[in-house]
């Protein structure tokens, strides 16, 4: 980089005398978290995605594969965070594949910070990544503008305040792992029973210098009540407007049928995976 | 480059792509404004049957992603003696902004115990329904920002609803939801109350299908709806949860029922 | 009464050393020189009627309105001064129409009446110096009569703020007479043309003038078709069907 770019200054002292205010940086519901501990390092978070008020899937996935020891948290804009950390892992493969070492997490957090900077915090993604590497065990927080810290315990999302909240009354130097993840989960939990933006399950990963475990569902305080009620309707209830009936002999000519043996099982070629 | 901000006929306000309005003036004045309503989300529903009404609503209270807190009710007796509801027999439910919903219930329930000293009578619901809806009018143009809902049993011991919008307008209905989760919950309740796109089986080919008369329902299946109503609401509205509120307006009085809802 | 006249006569709000507030009893008075008005409440309904004074052959008598209507369900008879009654009735009629349009439902005749004695204390100083409208106490006592709920009802309303219900109700200059006879004349069975019979009769017994269909109207409020003046031929026919002599 030769330096700064300054050629949007004149217009942004235009804009501003005109009542522009400046551009917010939003992050959008979601607690994650991460604690070092003796060894090894332990990243949570809940499972709830959101668009605006409306709970869109349940039981998401916001821990993010990058390396085998290298795992990030996401909050914020969920393709953004989705995108940026397969775009780095995919980055950091090779640049592992090329330099023949085993990725680091400083590398990691390097790449990710300048791939959002350029992206002026268009890019929403806010992330915690956590690993262990040759030089030990890495944590940090990477906002969507590009900025960066390195902390032993560390909050982001919504629910940050209330996840921080667990942190700075229980935490303390010289954890044991047990102690980590309990730690990790109770700040999860704090985000999903107090931020509207986080809610359902806990999810938690564990990096050590040997292995790293993903506990997905770790927690599960949110399962869905029993209903009072039988919502099953009787055969015939939907207006039938219409009818066709292809047989066998007509749709033969243009893919392969195949008999199933089992009457009870539907005809679906891969059985669709369900939310818990 | 800057010159051409500053001409008088460049236009009202610039083109700028983000989402807040400015909050200074071109003069360079800081404006300061007070926006005086707040959403305090949840959701508030009412059924009818033959000779009872229900209402219900959720009693979490929030603003943004934070809980006020978890029970803040919005269901009320109007007009009743004390906090037992004897001498009542119509409910107020009220979701928007909270502040607005109690002062609205303060007013109503004032006004109809003295109508009762007034006139020497307890107010019917139809008069008292259309109370409401001339309290509301009353703040045409700084309303309160509520959506009402208001039940009890009428003249003849019928079950008896009326819903709101903020400004007064309202009518007699078997059922409406209100509030944040409305949208989720009403087309359940057009379904399962009012057996909206239900057809008798059998009953014809194509269009000559009957439709699914609907008729009142017993009061265990109304409460049983509402709470599978609400249950529902909370999987997928994050303003809705931590407690259920019931009351049951019958000809013995008003009874409350609360049923806890999830807390995330 | 006619008690020699003293300093308190003038003070509107003000009790003479006797607990007496002069000008309401003058007031009172005053109804005694009106005209008599008679209202007998039925089973069916309420009739009331009223003696015109045609003081004039040149008099339009259809212009003497002693009876009027203050909503579909209410109307009244008036005895005094009919100036004074005008504001008394319109301040009804916007209380009833006030309390349809709030409530979606007709005020009921014991509510319209309160309202008017409500607004019959409003004279004098008025409370904490607020600006007062009225400097004297009205001088017209009314007959309410009105059908709701508690089926048909006769109230009668003084400028004192006092109001009473009735069965039967005679004010004006032949009260006394006219109520007499309907003490002895009433009875709850009443139909309502037994009621119009008895209001004429009792009306002739106290006229100065002849009694007949141009001088004297009736009105009724039943529930069917709630308050009406009766007309020209209605009005002859009840004559018609009175007792000679």
């Amino acid at each position: 980089m030769v330096g700064f770019d300054f050629s949007n200054h004149n217009r942004n002292l235009a804009l501003h005398a005109r009542g522009v205010p400046l551009p917010q940086a939003t992050s959008t519901g979601t607690t994650i978290v991460g604690c070092i501990f003796d060894g090894g390092v332990v990243i949570a978070a809940d499972t709830r995605a959101t668009s605006g008020p409306i709970v869109a899937d349940k039981n998401c996935e916001k821990l993010h594969y990058i390396a085998p020891q290298i795992w990030c948290a996401g909050a914020g804009t969920a393709a953004d965070t989705e995108f940026t950390t397969a775009l780095i892992s995919s980055n950091l493969e090779l640049h592992s594949l090329s330099t023949g070492r085993k990725p680091r997490v400083i590398t990691c957090m390097t790449m990710l910070k300048q791939h959002l900077f350029r992206y002026q915090g268009h890019i929403g993604a806010y992330l915690v990544v956590a690993g262990v590497d040759p030089t030990g065990v890495g944590l940090f927080t990477v906002h969507a503008h590009g900025s960066t810290d390195k902390l032993p315990y560390v909050t982001m999302g919504s629910g940050s305040l209330a996840a921080m909240s667990v942190f700075e009354t229980q935490w303390k130097p010289e954890l044991t792992r047990d102690e980590a993840v309990k730690l990790c989960a109770n700040a999860i939990q704090a985000g999903i029973w107090n931020d509207l933006g986080s809610g359902s399950n806990v999810d938690v990963c564990v990096i050590t210098e040997n292995n790293s475990t993903l506990l997905r569902n770790y927690i599960t305080p949110n399962v869905r009540e029993k209903k009072q009620r039988n919502y099953r309707f009787p055969r015939g209830t939907t207006a039938v407007l219409n009818e066709k009936v292809i047989k066998r002999e007509d749709i033969s000519k243009y893919v392969t049928v195949h008999e199933l043996k089992d009457d009870s099982e539907t005809a679906v070629a891969e059985k669709m995976e369900l939310d818990a | 480059m800057a010159s051409a901000f500053m001409q008088p006929g460049f236009g009202e306000a610039p083109g700028y792509s983000f989402s807040q309005a400015p909050t200074v003036a071109a003069s360079g004045a800081r404006e300061h404004s007070f926006y005086p309503y707040t959403d305090n989300g949840g959701s508030t529903l009412g059924i009818t049957g033959q000779d009872f009404a229900i209402l219900a609503g959720d009693t979490r209270s929030t603003s943004g992603y934070n809980i006020n807190t978890r029970y803040a009710p919005k269901v009320f007796r109007i007009g009743s003696d004390d906090e037992s509801g004897a001498g009542g027999h119509i409910v107020l439910a009220v979701c928007g902004f909270a502040a607005d919903g109690e002062a609205l219930k303060e007013r109503l329930d004032a006004m109809v115990k003295m109508y009762r000293y007034q006139h020497g009578k307890p107010m019917s619901v139809k008069a008292c329904a259309q109370r409401l809806a001339t309290i509301l009018y009353q703040k045409r143009f700084f309303p309160y920002y509520v959506h009402a809902i208001l039940g009890g049993l009428d003249e003849e011991g019928k079950g008896a609803l009326y819903s709101y919008d903020p400004v007064g307008s309202y009518e007699r209905e078997q059922c409406r939801a209100a509030g944040a989760a409305a949208s989720l919950i009403m087309p359940f309740l057009d379904n399962q109350v009012n057996f909206k796109n239900q057809f008798v089986p059998g009953s014809g080919v194509g269009h000559f299908l009957e439709a699914r008369e609907p008729l009142p329902l017993p009061r265990k299946d109304v409460e049983e709806l509402v709470r599978d109503a609400f249950s529902s609401a909370v999987e997928r509205h994050i303003e809705v949860g931590d407690g259920l509120q019931m009351m049951v307006i019958t000809k013995d009085g008003v009874e409350e029922i609360y049923h806890p809802l999830k807390r995330d | 009464m006619f008690i020699a006249r003293s300093e308190y006569d003038r003070g509107i709000n003000t009790f003479s050393p006797e607990g007496r507030l002069f000008q309401v009893e003058y007031s009172l008075e005053a109804i005694k020189l009106g005209s008599t008005a008679i209202g007998v409440a039925t089973g069916e309904g309420v009739i009331l009627g009223v003696e015109k004074r045609v003081t004039s052959t040149l008099l339009e008598t259809s212009s003497v309105e002693k009876i009027v209507e203050i909503d579909r369900h209410i109307g009244c008879a008036m005895s005094g001064l009919q100036a004074d009654a005008r504001s008394m009735i319109e301040h009804a009629r916007v209380e009833s129409q006030n309390h349809a349009f709030n409530y979606n439902e007709p005020l009921r005749v014991e509510s319209c009446t309160q309202a008017i004695c409500d607004l019959a204390l409003r004279f004098g100083e008025g409370a904490d110096g607020e600006e007062s409208i009225m400097s004297r106490p009205f001088g017209v006592a009314l007959l309410i009569a009105g059908f709701d709920e508690d089926g048909p009802q006769l109230y009668h309303a003084e400028p004192s703020g006092t109001f009473y219900r009735y069965d039967a109700k005679a004010i004006g200059s032949g009260s006394e007479g006219a109520q007499a006879e309907l003490q002895n004349e009433y009875h709850k069975s009443l139909t309502l043309p037994e009621a119009e019979t008895l209001v004429l009769k009792t009306l002739k017994q106290v006229m100065e003038e002849k009694l007949d269909a141009k001088n004297v109207q009736l009105a009724s409020v039943t529930k069917e078709k709630g308050f009406r003046i009766y007309t020209d031929e209605e009005m002859a026919d009840c004559v018609g069907r009175l007792p000679t002599n």
